[in-house]
């Protein structure tokens, strides 16, 4: 029974967390000006992400090894500190446009500015990153994620020509307005969005922290195969939300007003309350995932104690990268910049980072020094090596996209 | 029994016997006994172990940076080491026996100096010419005997020589059927002029000019053992 509850448990806090404000962002506002043609991208995303959450969440479960030290044992001190510089900021920008979206969440609620907010925020997130226990955030603040369903109820009374929606999930229905260069930009930045590194960073690092053994396998596999999934569906639904409402008047999304401003429309105050908890709860509870991970990269990198499975005084240095980095990015929300741009930026900034820690993870899922005989079998390899070449193609791609169409302007 | 010290030893986790996280090792000390024979005899932690090895010219800049942002200490430039037999286990961590607070010793003058230790990392990249050998050959790794933490004989057994980056044959060279089939086949074409050379009277190392000298003798093994 335990063991049940314990599996019901990690797939709805799956779902829940699988959503953050880059889906939230990136899926109202593909919605509002592609409808459903960009929904296969979603779907690869999600499948890609259950593959390299599967492999290192496998890895965490038998070495007891997260990403980072991975990266470090594979790559070498140099390729690896490149590595962690490039991630580490791009979790870091993600960090940021989270304590943002939690103002923002906030601001829909007390009309009091968000950049008013950013100090109350991001101490109360360092707070809980500083005592609370892990399992506390991450079931706590994912049960209270799954809000976000309001988004496929408030779909569903919108009350939407149906044969029309699924229409749309053809690329050929692609808007005419639209050149296919945007297209391409959003379809990377919704592949980034899908599949943000810190997922699995964070997925990972939970692992060792949780002290998973191999025979957690099979509840980690139903969290990553049935939640994420899920979560991805959520994701759909945002999108459909934007598509029925906003697509035909040709309004495009700008604000995290307007990402829930549908449900507004379709189920009245009641469920838009629904859906800014949900907010509050996905963007705070994406926050202290991706803060934590910036402390988990670079101590994996050093070698220094981390974890909040041990006390604080014993990572103390652990503890010391988590304040400064929520520092930092209070600081930065403080100057100004607008959250949902950070957003924007950040989850580019995703789909090019992936390569660095996708890789030696893929070669390490298969190496029985590390995994014995739980390495990667036919179809993880042959899934793995088909996204090793996504990754890296969307990854090269996003650079010239994000010029060519002035970050999705053009 | 043998393990490859840049593929299974450098950059581990070092953890005690609670668990406690302590350092990486940053670097692997080798101690060339008079018989000539090469042992490790400890791991180095620290920037100066770990800066060196960022890259030739970078990392001789760093270190010496490292060194100048506090002139007046008189250990700066030394790492801190834990003696080779401390280590219990070797897995996918190194566990230490014993409690690891205090355990790591900041290395002596003297023995930072000794002609006769040498750094893995300094060995690594070091070129290797020789008959039969691709002229771009470098130490890609070294293949020690013996497991840390069991008893036997610890020392290098071999070295794999070959054209590239230490680090970058990435396991591939070990194993014939470590998978994915297409990225195998991608390192081990990559590595096609790799070779393994077992020590020997052939086999002449020096360490401080930065040179291995592979005689037509020397006894070469097959890549994947």
């Amino acid at each position: 029974m335990k063991r049940y509850f314990a599996v019901l448990l990690g797939v709805l806090t799956a779902i829940g967390g699988f959503v953050d404000i880059g889906d939230l962002v990136t899926n109202a506002q593909v919605g509002a000006r592609f409808g459903w043609s960009l929904v296969w991208v979603v779907v690869v995303g999600v499948v890609g992400i259950c593959v390299f959450a599967e492999m290192s969440g496998r890895i965490a479960a038998v070495s007891h090894r997260a990403t980072f030290d991975l990266v470090r044992e594979r790559l070498g001190p140099r390729m690896g500190f490149l590595n962690l510089v490039g991630s580490m900021l791009v979790t870091f920008l993600t960090f940021i446009a989270e304590i943002g979206g939690v103002a923002l969440a906030l601001q829909l609620v007390s009309s009091v500015h968000h950049v008013l907010l950013v100090p109350f925020v991001a101490a109360a997130v360092w707070i809980v990153l500083w005592r609370a226990r892990f399992s506390s955030i991450e079931n706590v603040l994912g049960l209270l994620g799954l809000s976000l369903i309001g988004f496929a109820v408030a779909l569903w009374q919108l009350g939407p020509d149906w044969g029309d929606l699924v229409a749309q999930l053809s690329p050929a229905e692609k808007p005419g307005a639209e050149s296919w260069l945007t297209y391409a930009y959003f379809g990377v930045a919704l592949f980034g969005a899908a599949m943000t590194p810190y997922e699995v960073f964070f997925f990972s690092s939970g692992g060792v922290e949780e002290r998973w053994t191999h025979k957690d396998i099979g509840v980690m596999r139903a969290n990553v195969f049935i939640g994420f999934p899920l979560g991805g569906l959520l994701s759909i639904a945002i999108a459909g939300c934007a598509a029925v409402v906003f697509l035909p008047q040709g309004i495009t999304v700008e604000t995290l007003g307007q990402v829930g401003l549908p449900v507004g429309v379709a189920l009245g105050k009641i469920g838009l309350a629904v859906v800014v908890l949900g907010f509050f709860a996905a963007t705070f509870g994406a926050a202290c995932e991706t803060g934590l991970s910036v402390g988990y990269s670079l101590a994996q990198y050093a070698g220094f104690q981390w974890g909040k499975y041990v006390r604080v005084r014993d990572a103390a240095a652990f503890h010391v990268v988590l304040l400064v980095a929520t520092v930092l990015a209070a600081g930065v929300l403080l100057t100004g910049v607008d959250p949902i741009m950070v957003t924007e930026i950040s989850v580019v900034f995703s789909a090019i980072a992936l390569p660095l820690t996708y890789f030696p993870i893929l070669v390490v899922a298969n190496d029985p020094d590390y995994v014995g005989e739980h390495r990667n079998g036919r179809l993880a390899n042959v899934l793995g090596v088909a996204y090793l070449v996504i990754i890296v193609l969307a990854s090269l791609a996003a650079i010239p996209l994000l010029v060519i169409t002035s970050m999705g302007q053009g | 029994m043998t393990y490859d010290a840049a593929l299974h030893l450098l950059d581990r986790q070092i953890v005690d016997e609670e668990g406690r996280l302590l350092a990486k090792v940053d670097d692997v000390e080798l101690r060339v006994d008079p018989d000539g024979s090469i042992r490790p005899s400890g791991l180095l932690v620290g920037m100066p172990a770990v800066l060196p090895r960022l890259g030739r010219r970078v990392g001789h800049r760093l270190t010496r940076l490292h060194v100048e942002l506090r002139p007046a200490a008189e250990d700066r430039g030394r790492p801190l080491v834990v003696d080779i037999d401390r280590i219990a286990s070797l897995t996918s961590e190194v566990r230490l026996s014993g409690d690891g607070r205090g355990s790591l010793r900041r290395l002596s003058a003297d023995r930072a100096a000794a002609g006769d230790r040498w750094r893995l990392g300094e060995l690594l990249g070091t070129p290797a010419a020789g008959p039969g050998l691709h002229r771009k050959s470098v130490v890609l790794d070294v293949r020690i005997s013996g497991r840390p933490g069991e008893s036997g004989e610890h020392r290098v057994a071999a070295l794999v020589v070959g054209p590239g980056r230490s680090g970058a044959l990435l396991g591939y060279d070990r194993t014939s059927d470590l998978g994915p089939a297409l990225i195998a086949a991608v390192v081990r074409w990559m590595h096609r002029h790799a070779r393994v050379v077992e020590l020997g009277p052939e086999v002449e190392i020096d360490c401080a000019a930065g040179r291995v000298r592979i005689g037509a003798g020397a006894s070469f093994l097959p890549l994947r053992g």
